[in-house]
Formats: C-alpha cells, sequence, structure tokens
C-alpha cells in the first residue's frame, strides 16, 4: 500500500470514530455511573477521536472566500528559540496588513510557546484530543513521522499542485529535512522555517595573536593557526585536534574546544553523528529499518571514540553541555572554539539582536562581536586526500493541523505564500533568521546580513548536513541513543562498542515491536545492557 | 511552643439558643433525614469517582492494551503482555533498584537531619528571631523545582559553580559533580535532602508538640534518662506525625521525576534515571501508552505497599484513641 | 530552660547558623536576580555588585507576568478553599458518625498523591476533552480542588477527632439544627485545623506545574509554566528570568510562612494537641 492509500484509509478510520462518537460519550457517562468494566472505558476514551474536518485543500481562487471575515490563529513554538519567535512577530506586523490588502480579512495570531524539549508533549495531546487548538505547529523535524503517522498534520502535497506559489526550491538537506515523512517517498508534511546547521565558532582574537601563533607554530612543525575561512576550510579533524590541545591550559581556565554532550533530547546524537556521517557511516537503512550492523559498524564505533577524544581538551563538565550551557561558556572567554548551532550565531558572538554588526548584547561578559568568526566546522580525511564533511541538521518546519477548519486552513495557506515570498524571506533573514530558498540564499550581499550566514549557506549546501531519523518512534530511539552514547561519554558504558550495539540492538527492537520493520534484533540482543 | 487549648467541656456559650430562630426547609429536611452522614460525602465521592477512579480504571484497562498515541494503528488487546515485557526487560530491575536507593538514602537522609535538627529546635521558644529563622529554614521546600533544577546546574557547575569555588577553596579541588559517573547520583540526593529537610524539620517539631506536656514534667521530675524519655515518652505519642512525614516523603520520593530531569536528565548515562522519569519518558515522549501505564500500575502498587506498613503503623494510634 | 545565658546565646547562634545554611543556596538565586549576566555566569562567583533591578523590571513587564500571577493566586486560593468546604463536610461525616469502610475510603483517597502525576495526566486530559473541560477555568481549579482533598480531608478528620463529642451533644440536645451544630459550634474548635490544611495544601498548588502545562490553556496559566517556558531565552538559559520570577514567586508563600507559623505546626500535629497545656 502506498502511503497516501494508508492515509486515506486513516481518515476513514477516524470518520467511522466520529460518527460513533455522541453514542460513546452518553454510554461513557453511563459507564461510569453503572461501573462499567475497566477496559470498556479504556477502549471508549482511546478511540476517541473526530475526523479531520479540512484535511483536502480549499481551491481558492483569486478572491478570497474569507474576505471581510476576522480570523484568529494560533501558533506553538518553541520558546525563547527567536526563530520561532520571528515567525509570529513577522506573521502579524507584516502577513496582517498583508493579507488585509491582498485578501480582505483581518487575521490576528497568537503564539504558544514551550520548550524545545516539551513542545511535542503540548502539541502531542491536543492533537490527540483532535483539537484545532494549534493552528500551525513549529515542529522539530525528527517530530515529523509521529506528528504525520496519526493524521494530525497535512500532507501537504495536494496543496502544493493547486498553490503553485508554493512551489520553491529549496536547499535539498531542508527539502528534505524539514518535509519528507516516511523517509525515501515524496511525502510532503513541512515548510522549512528556520534552517539550521552546526558552525564552528571561533575566537579570532586568539587565532590572530602573535604570541599564540608563534608558540602553536613552534610547538607544531612550522604549521600555523587558521587565520580566516580560506585557511578553515582546509583544517581537518586531526588539525583541529591539535588547535584545541595548543588553547587548553586548565589553570587559566581556557580550553581548546566545547561540543554538545548532554543526555538531554538529542545533544549528543547531533555533536556525535558527524564524526560516522563524515566518514560514511549511516545511523540506519530507512527503507528496510535496519539498524544492526549500520548504527553499530566499525566506522561509527571509531567516530563515537574519536568524538570521545575531543572531552580531554573541553572544560569540566562538558558532559552536561546543551545548546545553553556552550553559549555560556563561550561568552565567558573560556573556550577558544566550540561547535554549535549556527542560528545562535548573535547569541554566541553576543551581539544585539536587531542592532548594529559590533554593538554588544551584554557588556558585563568578555566576548564581543568583533572577536568571533564563524566558519565551517573541520573536515575529515578521505581516503583520497579530499575534506568530507556530513553534520547534523538542525533546524525546524512549519507543520499544518489537519483539524483546521476550511477558513483557518485556508488563512495558513495564505500565511505560507506569504512566508515564502522572497522579499518576506529576505526581511528573515535581515531579523537573524535562516532561510532555506535557495533564490534567497543566492542573493547578492546575503553572506554579510548576518555573523553566521556565510558559515551557514556552505554548511547548507552540497549534502553537508543531513537529518536523522522521521520515525514516529523517534522518540524512544533517541532515549535509548541518549542513554548509551552520554553513558559513554561519561565512561559509565566501557567502551564505544557496547554502547553502539547497545543502541542498535534496542532500536532494532523498538522497530521491530513497532511493526516498523521486519527486521528481528539479532540473538547478541537477548542479553545486552549497560 | 505554640498549642492550642480544647476545653474538655463544651463551655456554655457553644449552645445555641436555636428554638427561637426559624429554620431553613433545607436544613430541617437534612434534620430528619437518615442520609445525613452520606450526604455529607457526596461531594467527595464525585471528585473521587471523577478525578480518581475514571483515571485509575483508564491506566488499568489501557495496561492490557498495547497503545501508541502517536502511531496510526488502533490499540490492541495484548493481557498481560505489558506487564510480562516489563518482567522481563533487564533495565526495570536497574531502574527499580536506583530508585529504592535513591528514596531511602533521601528519605533516611531528610529524616535523620530533620529529626536532628527539629529536636535542636524545640525549646527554642526564646530564641531571638526565631520566627524569622524557621521561615528562612523553610523557604527550599517553596522554592519552584524548575527554579532548582535550572540553578543547581550553575551551583554544581566545575567552571561558574559556587559549590567549586568553596571546594577549591577548602580542598583545592573542583569537581564535576553531575557530569561525573561517581558523583551525580550523590549530588542529586543531596540537593533533595536539602529541599526536604525542612519538612521533616516541621514534622519533628509538630511531632514534639504532640507530646504531652504533663508527660513531659512528670520524666523531668524523675529525672528520665534523654534516650528513655525518646523511647518511653516522646516516640510513642510523636510516632504518627512522624511516620505520616515519612510516608509523604517516601511517596513523593518514589515517584520524583523533577528534579532529575531538570538537573542531569537521568544522566550520566542512566544513573540517575529513576522510575519517575522512565515513566515520563515512555508516557510522555513516547506516547506509548500501553506500557507506562502497566509501569505506573507497578508504580501505584509499590507505593501502596508503602502506605500499607504505615497503616500498619497507624492502626496502633486508632486503638489508643479508641481507648481514651 | 534555666542555662547560662552565654551558653543559651550559643546555642541560639547555633540555630541560626542552620537556618541560614539552609536558605544560603536560595539567597544565592535571590541574589542573581540583582545581578548581570556576566556576573551571574562568571568563573569566579560574584559576591559584591552593584545590585540592578533592571531584571525585576523586565519579569513584571513581561506581557502575561501579572495575569498569570493573578492566576496563580486565584487557582491556588480559590481550589483550596473548595477542597477544604468539601473535606470539612467529608471529615465530619467520618469523625463524627464514622460510615462503614471509613478507614478504607480514606486510604482511597490518599492513593490519589501516590499516582505519579505523568501518569495520570493523559486520562485526565482525555477525559477533560470529552467534557469540553480543558483549558477551562472550572477545570483547572475543580482538579487543583482534588489535588487538596486528601491531605485537607486527613488533616481535618485529626482535629475533628479531637473535638470532644460533647459539643455535638450538647448543640443537638438544645435544639440546634444539624448543620448548626457542624458550622457554628464544631467549626471553631478545628480553626487551626483549617488554617493548616489552607497553608499546606497552597504550598502545593502554587508549584505546580504539569497539570497547569497540559490542561491550562491561556486563561488558566499559572507562573510556574511561565518559568518553565521562559527559562531559556536565544537558545540560552536566562538565569536572571529565572532568579527574579523565583524571587517575585516566593515571597508570597514565605510572607504565609512568616505570619501563619503557628497553625502551620499546629496543624501537621493533625490534631493531636489537645487538653492540658
Amino acid at each position: 500500500m502506498t502511503p497516501k492509500d494508508l492515509s486515506k484509509e486513516h481518515v476513514a478510520l477516524l470518520r467511522a470514530a466520529k460518527a460513533g462518537s455522541l453514542n460513546r460519550r452518553e454510554l461513557m457517562r453511563r459507564g461510569i455511573g453503572l461501573g462499567l468494566s475497566a477496559t470498556a472505558i479504556a477502549g471508549l476514551i482511546s478511540s476517541y477521536r473526530p475526523a479531520p474536518v479540512a484535511a483536502q485543500a480549499s481551491p481558492t481562487a483569486g478572491t478570497s472566500p474569507l474576505a471581510g471575515q476576522s480570523i484568529d490563529m494560533t501558533i506553538l513554538g518553541i520558546a525563547g528559540w527567536p526563530p520561532s519567535r520571528l515567525g509570529v512577530d513577522m506573521a502579524n506586523e507584516l502577513f496582517k496588513p498583508y493579507a488585509k490588502e491582498q485578501y480582505g480579512y483581518d487575521v490576528n495570531f497568537s503564539f504558544e510557546e514551550a520548550p524545545f524539549e516539551s513542545l511535542f508533549q503540548k502539541a502531542a495531546t491536543s492533537l490527540q484530543s483532535g483539537s484545532a487548538q494549534y493552528n500551525i505547529i513549529i515542529s522539530d523535524s525528527q517530530w515529523l513521522g509521529a506528528l504525520a503517522e496519526p493524521g494530525w498534520i497535512v500532507r501537504l502535497n495536494d496543496i502544493i499542485a493547486e498553490n503553485p506559489e508554493l512551489d520553491i526550491k529549496f536547499e535539498e538537506a531542508a527539502a528534505i529535512g524539514y518535509r519528507i515523512y516516511p523517509d525515501g517517498s515524496d511525502n510532503i508534511y513541512g515548510f522549512p522555517q528556520e534552517g539550521d546547521v552546526i558552525g564552528l565558532f571561533v575566537r579570532q582574537d586568539l587565532m590572530s595573536d602573535q604570541a599564540e601563533r608563534d608558540a602553536y607554530k613552534a610547538a607544531n612543525d612550522g604549521e600555523d593557526l587558521p587565520q580566516n575561512w580560506d585557511d578553515w576550510l582546509e583544517v581537518d579533524i586531526d588539525r583541529y585536534e591539535r588547535i584545541a590541545k595548543h588553547f587548553t591550559r586548565p589553570d587559566k581556565n581556557l580550553y581548546g574546544t566545547a561540543m554538545q554532550w548532554s543526555k538531554v533530547y538529542d545533544y549528543v546524537s547531533c555533536y556525535a553523528y558527524p564524526f560516522m556521517f563524515s566518514n560514511g557511516g549511516e545511523a540506519w537503512d530507512p527503507a528496510t529499518g535496519q539498524i544492526e550492523g549500520i548504527v553499530n559498524s566499525e566506522i561509527n564505533i571509531k567516530g563515537l571514540e574519536r568524538n570521545k577524544s575531543f572531552l580531554q581538551y573541553a572544560p569540566p563538565g562538558a558532559t552536561n553541555y546543551g545548546i545553553g550551557e556552550e553559549v555560556d561558556v563561550f561568552t565567558a572567554g573560556t573556550v577558544a572554539t566550540c561547535l554549535q548551532w549556527s542560528a545562535l550565531g548573535p547569541q554566541m558572538a553576543n551581539q544585539k539582536p536587531g542592532g548594529a554588526p559590533d554593538e554588544v548584547a551584554d557588556p558585563s561578559k568578555p566576548v564581543t562581536p568583533d572577536k568571533v568568526l564563524i566558519v565551517p566546522p573541520p573536515g575529515f580525511k578521505q581516503e583520497d586526500g579530499s575534506l568530507k564533511r556530513v553534520y547534523t541538521l538542525g533546524g525546524q518546519p512549519w507543520v499544518l493541523n489537519a483539524f483546521n477548519d476550511e477558513a483557518h486552513q485556508q488563512v495558513a495557506i495564505d500565511f505560507m505564500k506569504f512566508w515564502y515570498l522572497p522579499e518576506t524571506q529576505l526581511e528573515f533573514s535581515k531579523r537573524g533568521g535562516d532561510t532555506a530558498v535557495i533564490e534567497v540564499l543566492d542573493s547578492p550581499g546575503y553572506d554579510d546580513l548576518q555573523i553566521h550566514f556565510r558559515a551557514y549557506k556552505y554548511m547548507m549546501r552540497e549534502n553537508r548536513s543531513k537529518d536523522f531519523w522521521h520515525d514516529p518512534n523517534y522518540a524512544e530511539m533517541l532515549a535509548v541513543q541518549q542513554e548509551a552514547w552520554n553513558g559513554y561519554m561519561t565512561d559509565v558504558v566501557s567502551d564505544a562498542k557496547l554502547a553502539l550495539d547497545y543502541t542498535a540492538c534496542k532500536q532494532q527492537e523498538i522497530l521491530y515491536d513497532a511493526g516498523r520493520s521486519d527486521i528481528a534484533p539479532s540473538d547478541i540482543c537477548s542479553d545486552i545492557s549497560l | 511552643m505554640a498549642q492550642t487549648t480544647y476545653p474538655a467541656e463544651a463551655p456554655a456559650s457553644a449552645t445555641p439558643s436555636a428554638q427561637t430562630k426559624r429554620r431553613l426547609p433545607l436544613a430541617r429536611a437534612l434534620d430528619e433525614s437518615r442520609f445525613f452522614p452520606t450526604i455529607l460525602l457526596g461531594p467527595i465521592l464525585v471528585f473521587f469517582i471523577v478525578w480518581n477512579v475514571v483515571p485509575l480504571l483508564w491506566l488499568l484497562g489501557v495496561s492490557f492494551y498495547r497503545y501508541k498515541v502517536t502511531a496510526a494503528r488502533p490499540p490492541q488487546f495484548v493481557g498481560f503482555q505489558n506487564f510480562l515485557d516489563i518482567w522481563k526487560s533487564t533495565e526495570i530491575w536497574g531502574l527499580l533498584g536506583r530508585t529504592l536507593s535513591f528514596m531511602v538514602l533521601t528519605v533516611g537522609g531528610a529524616t535523620i537531619l530533620g529529626m536532628v535538627l527539629g529536636f535542636l529546635f524545640w525549646g527554642s521558644g526564646r530564641m531571638p528571631g526565631r520566627r524569622l529563622a524557621l521561615t528562612l529554614l523553610f523557604t527550599p521546600m517553596v522554592l519552584p523545582p524548575v527554579a532548582v533544577g535550572t540553578f543547581f546546574r550553575l551551583i554544581y557547575d566545575p567552571i561558574f559553580g559556587i559549590a567549586n569555588f568553596f571546594t577549591e577553596k577548602l580542598i583545592g579541588q573542583r569537581f564535576d559533580f553531575l557530569g561525573s559517573k561517581d558523583l551525580a547520583f550523590g549530588a542529586t540526593i543531596a540537593v533533595d535532602v536539602w529541599m526536604w529537610t525542612p519538612f521533616m524539620i516541621l514534622m519533628t517539631l509538630a511531632a514534639l508538640g504532640s507530646v504531652p506536656k504533663a508527660e513531659l514534667e512528670a520524666a523531668e521530675i524523675d529525672r528520665l534518662p534523654w534516650l528513655k524519655r525518646i523511647r518511653y515518652i516522646i516516640l510513642p505519642n510523636g510516632k504518627f506525625i512522624l511516620m505520616l512525614g515519612i510516608l509523604l516523603r517516601t511517596i513523593d520520593s518514589f515517584k520524583t521525576t523533577d528534579l532529575p530531569y531538570l538537573m542531569t536528565n537521568g544522566g550520566p548515562g542512566n544513573k540517575t534515571e529513576f522510575v519517575g522519569l522512565s515513566l515520563y519518558r515512555t508516557g510522555f515522549e513516547a506516547f506509548q501508552m500501553g506500557d507506562a501505564s502497566s509501569l505506573a500500575i507497578i508504580t501505584l502498587l509499590i507505593a501502596i505497599a508503602f502506605a500499607s506498613i504505615y497503616l500498619y503503623v497507624l492502626s496502633y494510634r486508632e486503638t489508643r484513641a479508641q481507648l481514651q | 530552660m534555666t542555662a547560662h545565658p552565654w551558653r543559651q546565646r550559643l546555642y541560639h547562634l547555633l540555630l541560626w547558623i542552620v537556618a541560614l545554611l539552609f536558605f544560603s543556596p536560595v539567597l544565592w538565586i535571590f541574589m542573581a536576580a540583582f545581578k548581570s549576566g556576566g556576573e551571574i555566569v562568571s568563573p569566579t562567583p560574584v559576591f559584591i555588585f552593584r545590585p540592578t533591578m533592571d531584571n525585576i523590571i523586565r519579569v513584571i513587564q513581561e506581557p502575561n507576568f501579572l495575569d498569570y500571577l493573578k492566576m496563580s493566586f486565584v487557582l491556588s486560593i480559590g481550589s483550596v478553599l473548595i477542597a477544604i468546604v468539601v473535606s470539612f463536610l467529608a471529615a465530619y461525616s467520618f469523625s463524627r458518625y464514622r460510615p462503614t469502610g471509613t478507614n478504607f475510603i480514606m486510604f482511597l483517597l490518599l492513593s490519589t498523591r501516590m499516582v505519579p502525576a505523568s501518569a495520570v495526566v493523559l486520562p485526565i486530559f482525555l477525559m477533560y476533552t470529552v467534557l469540553g473541560w480543558s483549558k477551562t477555568f472550572h477545570g483547572m481549579i475543580l482538579f487543583y480542588a482534588m489535588f487538596s482533598i486528601p491531605f485537607s480531608l486527613w488533616i481535618l478528620k485529626g482535629f475533628l477527632d479531637g473535638v470532644s463529642l460533647r459539643y455535638d451533644e450538647t448543640a443537638l440536645v438544645n435544639g440546634g439544627s444539624r448543620l448548626h451544630t457542624m458550622f457554628r459550634v464544631v467549626l471553631p474548635q478545628v480553626k487551626p485545623g483549617l488554617v493548616a490544611a489552607f497553608i499546606f495544601n497552597i504550598l502545593f498548588v502554587w508549584n505546580e506545574f504539569l497539570f497547569n502545562y497540559i490542561l491550562g490553556g491561556q486563561g488558566t496559566t499559572m507562573i510556574p509554566v511561565l518559568l518553565a517556558t521562559g527559562v531559556k531565552q536565544g537558545g540560552m538559559t536566562d538565569w536572571s528570568f529565572v532568579a527574579s520570577i523565583s524571587l517575585i514567586y516566593m515571597l508570597p508563600p514565605i510572607i504565609a510562612i512568616f505570619f501563619f507559623q503557628k497553625y502551620l505546626l499546629v496543624g501537621m500535629t493533625f490534631g493531636t494537641v489537645r487538653g492540658e497545656v
């Protein structure tokens, strides 16, 4: 069965549930009174799920049928994440007058926010009850499967077919990472809201310090510290290690590097994968759901070990580093370089949002924008001598609630059309958002709009960034992996092989049990534990 | 300590001059109703059924299903399979063991510390600023959990943390409290003990306050040694309140979620991964409602077991109350 | 106590040190509310600094802060009041008429406290959706009332057991109605219990996060949710935000503990403090 048939069948199923829902409510009331059996009540509540009203796109004409109406939209987004905030601010500031003029209706956007780690719960509990409370959701890319599978979000293929304006050329990494579920299919579920990649944040003032350069040269057979973008492009992981080592001086409270090794959410995974991907390792085979033998391959074991070796050049406590801790440690001047999401460019450089490029946000911190250079992260030497970078993709897509009524869905679509107008995307970029639209990325002067744009564009292109699973079992697979990998980083798990074998076994079991893969975990899995 | 007086006899002022008052029909109906005791229980039963029985039955029901909210396939009845899976899995025993040791250590720590400090504060009636001192002492209890989790990460941080500032000053060494596999468990316990020792101090003070003054005075006159006073006078009288404090802490500690979630997220590795956290992940991150419900039922049964032990102790007090 | 004055002074000093020791982490958080970002996250802890009010002003000016704070008060006080009325009725029945199964029901009610919150939030959410109560004010306040009932019931039953039956008898013999007996004669005798149950439960509702986050909506959100969603700003932890909100939000409970301390202590005795002093 094709995924399209599947989703049709699903809608039919939901409709049937809806037809019986009145009865069920009545039944439930009586059921409680009569002390009906527990399983019955459980079955009733769990199957209560209204049908999506407007799963199919409504046709758009030149003049909107909504003209004259006033509509309230709610966007659910990530709390304290500037790009999410930008989406809503721009919706109210710019789309509101645009909609009034273009379509003749009044629209008001409100923003509900939830922290990164718990946004999915907020969205899922609401969607599970068939609620159209959040009309548009800024999801994390890996949640696409979990949102699409139960029929909670709209499959966009038909909408895009009917609205050619939405058929936009995105960078390939974004076009796949923020849109497609299941992996490898052509089902589109999301629009890229914020693109994001891993960048290398460098303290330029340290790198160009003459004394540092001399000391480094003396210790490394005349090799110099990288001074600019072009130098950094040539840096491979071995040279990066030498640089990190050079700057590691615990007695001076200075360290060579920081990456994310924390167990929280996807932190350690996102920063360990590049050490595997760049050498040809993979997370899984999306077509068959094969994990064993892939995630615990020799390449990946070596990669994980290599990643851990950088802990010796990182500040103590780095195994708890996530996004925020890295900003703190970098802006406090404690590390010379730092691998971090490029979207945090302004924050990492202590740059005032919306201010001049060299305006300092927090004067009480030692690092200022002029001291920071953002470049592509180190490459990995291949057998033919070339350098390869395959890092993890960050960023978030917009998705549309399948329970939206026709009017709200129409506004959501109109908003998407507005969002991808080149002017809007340019404005988004000027305010610090990372676009994934090729045309905008190619526009002259783009690289200089923000401190991190040049590195962002470089890493977004030519498959230098990629996402991992979009499976609905994402959360469980990730939890197992985070526990094992962070365990390895903190010596709770003795070696990388065990950490990856455990990951492979558990993930294979999760997919097999859920019926997502026909491949059962192998025999060695029966008694593996951390 | 402050005590409230209950007169043994009802004072005459409590007698109403009700004959002269005109009675409302409702009051008359109630006076004549044989069901008065049941009517009084009505509201609480409604609350109990709607917010307790229904969710519990739901939990029980779903625990027999394979039911993932974020999957397209409908819930499937699997009998006791979820419980069997938990029984057979290798992680659950580690999880339960870790949770139990966390519980024993935090409750034990807070109880012992709380009792010692409670005794210390007993008889501090004339201490200058006692009320303010006790208020400050109780503040850890009312700190929002998010603030505790977030700020203790900073306090424990090897670079920015004030805890390490002091360890370096005192013993010349810095520790990665939350990142080290040997320290994280202890560091988490320390925060929990810090938060809840004040509660046990409160309970100890209440327990000591409930000891009849007459018995204490008699002991004073008899010059009974302190250990014997504790054993024969204070513990028998204060046992109920202390046990209740311990029970409440035991239950809460067994299902601790906030603190490890915010402070270590169960790490390093799985060193601070407890039942509450695992339940949260299964139910609220993976949305595996079947697995989560069966784990919740097991947790509930364990909590009921603790409470039963407590009830056993309570029955002692009931008999004493009836004798009076 | 008739110890030497200096020994007593030493003893009091020791007690003060203990209290301050427990308070010190809280104080450290409070201090952060008056620091700038670089002073909070600094490799050497900053003890002396020029206090700034910017953080607190910024928090108060947060668009929803005052609404949420109001909701914290309304929901905490309202729900606990409902809980106390309901619990008092039940406790009176349990204490005076001892219907069969009293102990069992009391025990069952305590089991509400035993189920891990993350396990029941989904069933309750789904039930609320079916009933249309999710995001509503009454849905939230009634839920918190349930949250507060078991403990109130236990405290009040303890206190009622300590009130002599002669009160009831005298009142009834003199022709008082049952309601009069309950509310006018017996109720005043358990005032400390009422206050204790009130304070104690408020402390629990005041800081509750998960249910408010999942069941609450725009009009029913309390400060802990704002705190949790505002922790991160620009991808990093907003320390001064957490510190400032904690400071403001802890003041009411701290003031309550200061003024009602007597009741808090007496309340925890569950009515066993009685008779001869």
